[in-house]
């Protein structure tokens, strides 16, 4: 791939990422309400609102509040919270080791489980072991995270209370480093349980389901005349093809692990990036959501652009030309 | 039989919520606190904090609202619940500006075809309050003798049939205004997944208007869109037939002024239904601006018979607080009537002062849990009910709060004060209030507490007009310091009100150096001089100490506590 097709990525990119920063300050005006009339209180009368909308800067024309949003968002200056008044920046980025460490450990198991659940389970199609996987993949992909999470809370924090149900740390929390790193894991145990079992399904299916459509090719007919062995034929065969789309889901699927997940995130009250972002949405907090969709845009458009770096890496077709 | 059932279950309650709260043997003291230190994690799951104060991790779980959940606990022979009335009313609010509901006899009738008793029952199992009246019976401002509509089908059809809306051969009936069907009508309600009891509310509203002839629909709608219809102005009236939502209420019953009165008629304005009546609107600005006590009484008293007369809203019910707590681990609570026994620390300081272990008079840890995350622990920004609970602990109830019982004014850090009238440089006549202080409080760093840092406070929000505080300095006029245990603070306006607005809560040598106010984060930087002390200190019983983000607040007690238990 030439530097031009890099360049030329690069330029959509761009005009993506312009765009949804457009959006993203259209949409959240032209709905219903402001941020200011949602706070229901007798108390609350006109003036008041009022002088909160100067003070949010709600009382400007919508575009000078565009061109203000527009320069400071490039320069990562979200502004502060309708709601809180502290820095969004910081509010991100105190929320996001928690959402990463839930989702960065649920997503490599996922993806590890999945995948080689799938390869596995593709060389013994059709045999009971098979069936049952596939069936228990199936249930629990089906299975709502909220009702696998509130389960887990029900079965390990109530019936059998061994884990802690909520936060990332005891309270008080230990004081020396192993306990501290004892204490996290502990802590992160039901959560990221919650978050793979009703996810690593996907992983085992395309897994599968793609490693059997390889096997039947002419080339791994012809490697098995070969006299290869059945791991060779599996991996540096079957699995070496299906591996670019797997890798493209890889890269795709990145960006989520900044979103959050809000519902896992509020069972067991963890201090993380989605529910933060789905109370900002309600409450109409401009700066937080747009602060937040501005990250996500970037991390889905940086993602983008390196499945593309890396799909030339791992499938040299790609590469040649 | 169902009738009397629902009556015996609302009696019932009504009896336990009476008993609980207006019991004298309620037990507090007005000195504390017992316990060293309160650590309030952050539980945000209402299963998780069901299943957290069931296995002792938490010991105080306030405002429990899900039948099933208090039936869980009342079934654990380890967990007591407080109940106690609340300033709490959820209504249906009613768009007085067009037809037919401009007409108080279709909304009388309406009223009247509302069967209370049987809501409470069939959604709320009966833990709530049946309210017809404008003010909660929580309130010494509650007209228990207005001329409400009681639920009466019968009667409803007859008024009706009285003022010319006949029966319909469709079974719905006819404007007399303009000789045809009358035209549907909506209540917005929240959707189903957000309110399933709102939402079944408004159904059950719009079937027993249906049966008598009215031509009401239920339409479940985005939290956000209501708001925005019932407040917005379109074409200079507002779309929507009717909602049903809740207001939490103040101990004093000026919503009569800011929900009803004509001037919050207007865009963005509080007054939803649209009333314009000119009889009202005098009585309100007595209920605003009264003198004495006395007069705020007599004017609500008024201002709610009119009110129950022209029904711009119809009062539906009102929630009690309802707190669990671990009766094997604390012991001590107090039920505030009005305020509850955990829920509202900010209004009622009596739990945390009172509340002690079991298994020991004094010292060691209650875990009271947060349900929602703080948002911002400066007291000049932070609003939510979860930042007051901080607020609360850390700044104490401030000159004067009331006590538990009966709710009557009770002295905190003013001694006693004084309310008379002043006349104005304009030559209009105002509120003076002379407040003398208890000598010998202290700001958590050792600094007396003094008139200064009340006339700072005073000052300090009128300067900046700091918008959570207008109803403080709005009529704000200036203050006299005379020693520092005595200050007369003067308002531009007559309101007995006045004297329940003054504040003393910002530390005059903490808060004159700070300039953007809504920039200033007292609990993350440390105090100038004493370590182990943030700038967010206060006169209340408890020093903060720490808040880890999404973990929990931890405070302790304050050792030099003017009302603590070794002074």
């Amino acid at each position: 791939m030439s530097g031009a097709y890099y360049w030329r990525r690069l330029g959509y990119a761009l005009i993506t990422l312009f765009v949804i920063m457009t959006l993203n300050f259209i949409i959240f005006r032209i709905m219903p309400g402001d941020p200011v009339s949602l706070v229901l209180s007798p108390e609350f009368t006109p003036e008041v609102r009022q002088m909160l909308r100067e003070m949010y800067g709600l009382d400007q024309p919508l575009w000078t509040q565009y061109l203000l949003y527009m320069k400071n968002t490039l320069a990562f200056d979200f502004g502060r919270s309708f709601v809180t008044r502290q820095p969004v920046l910081r509010e991100l980025l105190a929320r996001l080791p928690n959402t990463l460490m839930l989702l960065g450990t649920a997503f490599v198991l996922n993806v590890v489980v999945g995948v080689v659940l799938g390869i596995k389970m593709a060389t013994r199609q059709g045999s009971r072991l098979e069936t049952g996987v596939t069936g228990v993949s199936l249930f629990l992909n089906a299975m709502p995270s909220f009702f696998v999470g509130l389960l887990l809370l029900l079965t390990f924090g109530y019936y059998w209370p061994i884990f802690p149900i909520r936060g990332t740390m005891s309270v008080p929390p230990p004081t020396e480093f192993w306990p501290i790193i004892f204490d996290r894991i502990h802590h992160m145990i039901l959560p990221v349980t919650a978050v793979s079992l009703s996810g690593y399904g996907s992983w085992y299916l395309y897994t599968r389901n793609n490693v059997i459509g390889a096997l039947g090719q002419d080339y791994v007919l012809t490697a098995r005349a070969k006299g290869l062995t059945q791991r060779e034929v599996l991996y540096r065969h079957a699995f070496r093809s299906v591996l670019p789309p797997i890798v493209t889901l890889v890269f795709l699927s990145l960006p989520g692990l900044i979103t959050g997940a809000v519902i896992t995130e509020s069972i067991f009250s963890l201090y993380g990036v989605g529910r933060y972002l789905v109370d900002a949405t309600l409450q109409q907090d401009y700066p937080v959501v747009q602060g937040c969709f501005f990250v996500i845009a970037l991390a889905v458009l940086a993602c983008n652009l390196l499945a593309d770096l890396v799909y030339g890496l791992v499938d040299p077709r790609i590469r040649l030309r | 039989m169902r009738r009397l059932v629902t009556f015996v279950m609302v009696a019932l309650l009504a009896l336990f919520v009476s008993g609980a709260a207006l019991a004298q043997e309620v037990e507090w003291e007005a000195r504390g606190p017992y316990v060293d230190e309160i650590i309030l994690p952050i539980i945000l799951d209402q299963e998780a904090q069901i299943i957290a104060l069931q296995r002792g991790d938490i010991h105080v779980l306030p405002g429990l609202a899900q039948p099933s959940h208090i039936e869980r606990l009342e079934a654990d022979p380890n967990v007591d619940i407080t109940v106690s009335p609340g300033y709490h009313m959820f209504y249906l609010g009613i768009n007085m500006r067009t037809p037919p509901l401009s007409d108080v006899v279709v909304r009388r009738a309406l009223a009247h075809v509302i069967n209370r008793d049987e809501i409470i029952l069939s959604l709320f199992q009966g833990y709530m309050l049946p309210l017809a009246e404008f003010v909660p019976q929580s309130s010494p401002f509650h007209n228990p003798d207005t001329d409400v509509p009681e639920y009466d089908p019968e009667l409803a059809k007859q008024i009706l049939d009285e003022a010319g809306y006949v029966m319909g051969p469709d079974g719905v009936r006819i404007d007399p205004n303009t000789g045809e069907r009358m035209r549907t009508m909506t209540i917005l309600t929240p959707t189903m997944e957000v309110a399933p009891t709102s939402a079944q509310l408004g159904v059950m509203i719009a079937e027993a208007a249906q049966a008598i002839g009215l031509p009401i629909v239920a339409e479940p709608l985005d939290f956000n869109v209501i708001v925005d219809r019932i407040t917005r102005e379109v074409d200079g009236g507002r779309n929507f037939d009717m909602y049903a939502l809740a207001w939490s209420l103040s101990r004093f019953p000026t919503h009569l002024y800011t929900l009803f009165h004509s001037n919050f008629d207007v865009d963005g304005g509080d007054n939803t239904p649209g009333l314009r009546d000119p009889e009202y609107d005098a009585v309100a600005e007595r209920v605003w601006t009264p003198r004495t006590y006395e007069d705020a009484f007599e004017a609500a008293f008024e201002a709610q018979e009119i009110l129950s007369w022209l029904q711009p809203y119809v009062p539906l019910y009102s929630r009690p607080y309802m707190d669990a707590f671990r009766s094997d681990i604390v012991t001590g609570y107090v039920p505030h009537l009005g305020f509850g026994a955990a829920s509202d620390v900010y209004r009622s300081i009596w739990t945390p002062l009172n509340i002690r272990r079991v298994d020991q008079e004094r010292g060691g840890t209650i875990r009271w849990v947060l349900e929602e995350e703080p948002g911002n622990l400066n007291v000049l920004i932070g609003t939510s009910a979860y930042d007051a609970r901080i607020f609360g602990l850390v700044y104490g109830p401030g000159l004067i709060t009331s006590e538990p019982v009966n709710n009557d004014d009770f002295p905190w850090e003013a001694e006693r004060w004084e309310v008379d009238t002043w006349i104005t440089p304009e030559g209009n006549e105002g509120t003076k209030v002379t407040y003398y202080l208890r000598e010998g409080i202290t700001w958590h760093d050792g600094v007396p507490f003094t008139a200064h840092d009340v006339k700072f406070t005073m000052d300090y929000l009128k300067e900046q007009q700091v918008p959570k505080y207008k109803e403080t300095w709005d009529n704000y006029s200036h203050a006299e310091v005379h020693d520092d245990y005595t200050i007369t603070v003067y308002f531009d306006n007559v309101s007995y009100w006045h004297a329940y607005n003054v504040a003393g809560f910002l530390a005059k040598h903490i808060w004159e150096d700070v300039e953007k106010y809504d920039e200033f984060e007292p609990w993350n930087e440390p105090h100038p001089t004493v370590p182990g002390l943030t700038k967010m200190i206060g006169t209340g019983p408890f020093v903060f100490k720490e808040y880890v983000p999404g973990e929990y607040v931890r405070v302790e007690r304050y050792e030099d506590f003017w009302a603590g238990l070794d002074r």
